[in-house]
């Protein structure tokens, strides 16, 4: 008895438990008997246990090193640190349908824990659906891709796992970019759930668009990992290549973006049913292609790390989840008519509908992109390349319009705008674009592409700045200290002061891609001790190189001295490694200091014994503003995604609260004056 | 008043950006040096022993030796097109790093901008479509502006209050210290 036969076991019975928990569901539903959904809600946690014993067992296996198993021989080796052995669990695909499956699980838990707050007609259909996926993956698991396949004969020592994937950032990149394709799967049950009940109220939405806003954040931080892992890893100097494998993990993010945005004008208007529920549809359908497309090997990609026959499942997969999606809504469409009329393009919907314009824009060109070399080798039979100058060309101008209408949607009421305040709102941003483009040009900077680009980035951030800066304004007015204020604002009004963090976070990103994209410099140079290389003001200087040998990894190490403005910064130490089992395939440490926003990427391309290198230098300006831009978005969906007051009114001392009463106990003369004109100010520059 | 001084303030605004714009695009030397034309040619050509890589990218031997052939032409005085045409003749379509605007491969290219405009008529339609229902035609007058002005005196003296009402309620139920106010407003 090995631990991979407790995994066999546990995955066979996580199966039975799933089906069980659809069928007391379904029944339950149907016959409105809430002990059999009680039921199915003790089995869907069933599973969940089922799946982490799976998932310890094959850890376990890794850990102990079961060269028996097959799936451990292929992706792991006695001499791998025991974090990268761990992490070899979602190394290959099995393991990481294994992973998908678990997290899945996980989240069906969470959901069942919470769904006290969920409609109540809607839980059991939402743990059907939760559970049918499920099965799909359980069964792939336990025939055409299991990870506890047993080998004849064991092996002594294991293949290893990739040597580009033994970094840091494998660690958490790939693990987040699976759970956030899964974590589409809630969102897409709690759609289907709306459309088989025909319950799509306000208390749905609210439970849709905060698993969605999960979902988003979850995916916006694998993204963001994703980029960093490839700047750090691959050295080519960037951090996103329009490979297949990052647009399909743009492609439900892109979606979701749209749905989060779309979705308010539901909640507002009740309008846009359809087309938000398809939003839906359309990002699990996306979810699952990236999820198909990575393994599947179909298109040719960096990431390509384990190629299987399992495409075709997922694409049979693929292929009735949009068929019942098709037909569900053709089953429900009588019953979504929108419950108020448009009344001015010129309005806060006008400007979400842009928003969904202009990102389902990207989308499609970059789904077209992406699946064009497939098309064209089937009609002309020549292969062909559509590489990064084509996204760059077609989603740069979608974004930078997008980028505008970011600036001046929120300026934008519902139901329809007095132009006299628009304009008087866009006079500031408008300023502050107009000093950005006289003002760079004369910094040196002589593109006017970058130029546009950065005086839309200065109309957008001032546009959002003063947008909160007006809110802070009336607060203050009110009694409050402006950092008290900002912070009571944002506290007030999550979804909306939240939504101005992200937006100011990707104008922060934006900033970011443009300075790196247009001003990069880049040498290479082949270089003896003592020689240097001058590079935007820094001179590099070659000192020599350091050969260690391990008996599993030899390490070349070229040292460099860093020189700006006649003083030695610092020294620095490319290197490259190579595994024993991986010899043909070296990975690189790539040596990247960061002055001020701007990062010197020194990469060691070859060298001929210790005396000579031949390096590759980057200098990236403003690429930390990624990172930083990436981070804040992060931050600010995180406060979107807070769970509202409901909780805190239950819990009767808390400070928030208590604070509030004092506060309008302590002053009430000034209040009946002030907060009554102060309120409608606010909420009027809203 | 108010509003033209701001609209006023605005199309100075544009027309300032346009000029600096205009100006940086015409009148800025283009100061290319042999470093950057030699990457800019690289970086539209795929290397072709790599995985996700150009030829400006890549550290591989064959990319070394195409970017030497790369710069020896322009130092010749080849333009960018013309280099990129002779590895084009030589490697066929494969060697370009996206695909050429010309026969079946443009529509890679026109596909994206045709659904864009199609999206974008259709949102017009859809827009359209909408406004007529929702609108009177007494609305329909031709001076979009005035009736702007017009309808919100209008909006003034009627729907306001309606609205204020209406929001009140909306805020007391965000906020404790406003439920209490306009309880006392309203006894």
């Amino acid at each position: 008895m090995y631990f991979s036969d407790v995994g066999i076991i546990s995955l066979i019975l996580a199966t039975g438990f799933a089906i069980l928990a659809i069928a007391l569901s379904i029944v339950g539903a149907l016959r409105q008997q809430t002990p059999l959904v009680a039921s199915a809600k003790r089995s869907v946690l069933a599973v969940t246990f089922f799946l982490m014993l799976a998932s310890a067992s094959l850890i376990i296996s890794f850990l102990t090193h079961d060269f028996g198993l097959s799936y451990v021989a292929q992706h792991s080796s006695l001499s791998m640190p025991w974090y990268f052995t761990a992490s070899a669990f979602y190394g290959g695909q099995e393991g990481s349908l294994l992973y998908w499956a678990l997290m899945l699980s996980v989240f069906s838990a969470i959901f069942v824990i919470t769904s006290k707050r969920a409609p109540a007609a809607l839980v059991p259909y939402v743990t059907a659906t939760l559970m049918a996926i499920q099965i799909f993956f359980l069964i792939m698991l336990i025939t055409v891709s299991s990870p506890f396949v047993r080998l004849p004969v064991p092996l002594a020592d294991g293949v290893g796992l990739n040597p580009l994937l033994m970094d840091p950032g494998m660690l958490v990149h790939p693990p987040m970019l699976l759970m956030g394709y899964m974590s589409f799967s809630v969102p897409f049950a709690f759609a289907v759930a709306a459309m088989i009940t025909g319950q799509l109220g306000s208390e749905w939405l609210r439970s849709i668009r905060r698993w969605m806003l999960a979902a988003w954040a979850i995916q916006t931080t694998g993204l963001i990992l994703g980029a960093w892992w490839a700047y750090h890893v691959l050295g080519w100097g960037g951090y996103w290549g329009w490979d297949p494998v990052e647009n399909a993990a743009l492609f439900p993010w892109l979606t979701a973006t749209a749905f989060l945005h779309s979705t308010m004008v539901q909640e507002r208007r009740g309008m846009l049913k359809i087309w938000n529920l398809s939003l839906v549809f359309l990002s699990f359908a996306l979810s699952i292609f990236g999820t198909f497309e990575v393994r599947s090997g179909i298109i040719s990609s960096v990431h390509s790390f384990a190629y299987s026959a399992i495409g075709s499942y997922f694409l049979v997969f693929l292929a009735i989840v949009v068929l019942f999606s098709i037909g569900i809504f053709i089953f429900r469409l009588p019953k979504l008519r929108p419950e108020q009329e448009f009344d001015s393009a010129l309005s806060r919907e006008g400007s979400f509908l842009l928003n969904n314009f202009l990102l389902l824009g990207v989308t499609f060109a970059t789904l077209w992109g992406t699946l064009f070399p497939l098309i064209s080798q089937a009609v002309t039979h020549s292969t062909l390349t559509v590489g990064p100058p084509f996204y760059e060309q077609v989603n740069g101008p979608i974004f930078l319009a997008l980028l505008l209408a970011m600036g001046i949607g929120p300026l934008l009421a519902w139901r329809r705008t007095s132009t006299r305040t628009l304009w008087r709102n866009l006079s500031l941003p408008a300023f502050a674009a107009a000093l950005c483009a006289a003002v760079l040009p004369l910094l040196g900077v002589r593109n006017v592409w970058a130029n546009v680009a950065f005086a839309v980035c200065a109309f957008t951030a001032g546009a959002i700045l003063y947008e909160v800066w007006r809110g802070v304004r009336v607060r203050h007015k009110h009694g409050e200290a402006y950092p008290i204020a900002l912070f009571m604002l944002v506290n007030r009004y999550r979804q909306r002061y939240g939504g101005y963090i992200v937006h100011l976070g990707f104008v922060l990103l934006a900033v970011g891609v443009i300075g790196s994209n247009f001003f990069q410099s880049q040498k290479d140079a082949v270089l003896a001790p003592g020689q240097s290389v001058n590079i935007s003001g820094y001179q590099l200087i070659y000192l020599g190189n350091v050969d260690e040998k391990y008996p599993d990894v030899e390490i070349i190490t070229a040292q460099l001295q860093v020189w700006h403005n006649g003083q030695l910064q610092q020294y620095i130490y490319p290197a490259r490694q190579f595994y024993a089992n991986y010899s043909n395939q070296p990975a690189s440490q790539i040596s990247i200091t960061t002055y001020d926003l701007t990062d010197l990427y020194v990469f060691l391309a070859n060298w001929n014994g210790l005396s000579q290198a031949t390096i590759r230098v980057f200098v990236n300006p403003l690429v930390t503003l990624v990172w930083l831009g990436g981070v804040v978005m992060l931050f600010g969906g995180i406060i979107c995604w807070w769970p509202e007051r409901k909780r805190r009114k239950r819990s009767v001392s808390s400070e928030n609260e208590s604070v509030e009463a004092t506060l309008a106990v302590a002053r009430p003369a000034e209040d009946e004056q002030t907060s009554r004109p102060a309120r409608q100010e606010e909420e009027a520059t809203l | 008043m108010k509003r033209r001084n701001a609209l006023l303030l605005i199309i100075v605004v544009v027309v300032i950006l346009a000029a600096i714009w205009l100006y940086v695009l015409l009148l800025a030397p283009s100061r290319e040096t042999l470093d950057q034309r030699e990457y800019d040619v690289g970086s539209q050509l795929k290397c072709l022993v790599c995985q996700g890589e150009s030829v400006a990218d890549s550290p591989a031997t064959l990319s070394l030796q195409m970017r030497a052939i790369i710069r020896q032409q322009l130092q010749e005085g080849k333009s960018e097109q013309q280099i990129i045409q002779y590895f084009q003749s030589r490697y066929g379509n494969q060697i370009l790093w996206s695909p050429p605007k010309q026969g079946f491969t443009l529509l890679a290219w026109i596909i994206p901008i045709a659904m864009l405009i199609g999206g974008a008529l259709l949102l017009i339609l859809v827009l359209r479509g909408w406004l007529v229902g929702a609108r009177t035609p007494k609305s329909a007058t031709d001076d979009g502006n005035d009736w702007d002005e017009e309808h919100e005196e209008h909006i003034d003296r009627t729907d306001l209050a309606q609205f204020r009402t209406r929001l009140e309620q909306e805020l007391a139920a965000d906020d404790p210290m406003y439920a209490r106010l306009s309880k006392e407003v309203s006894s």
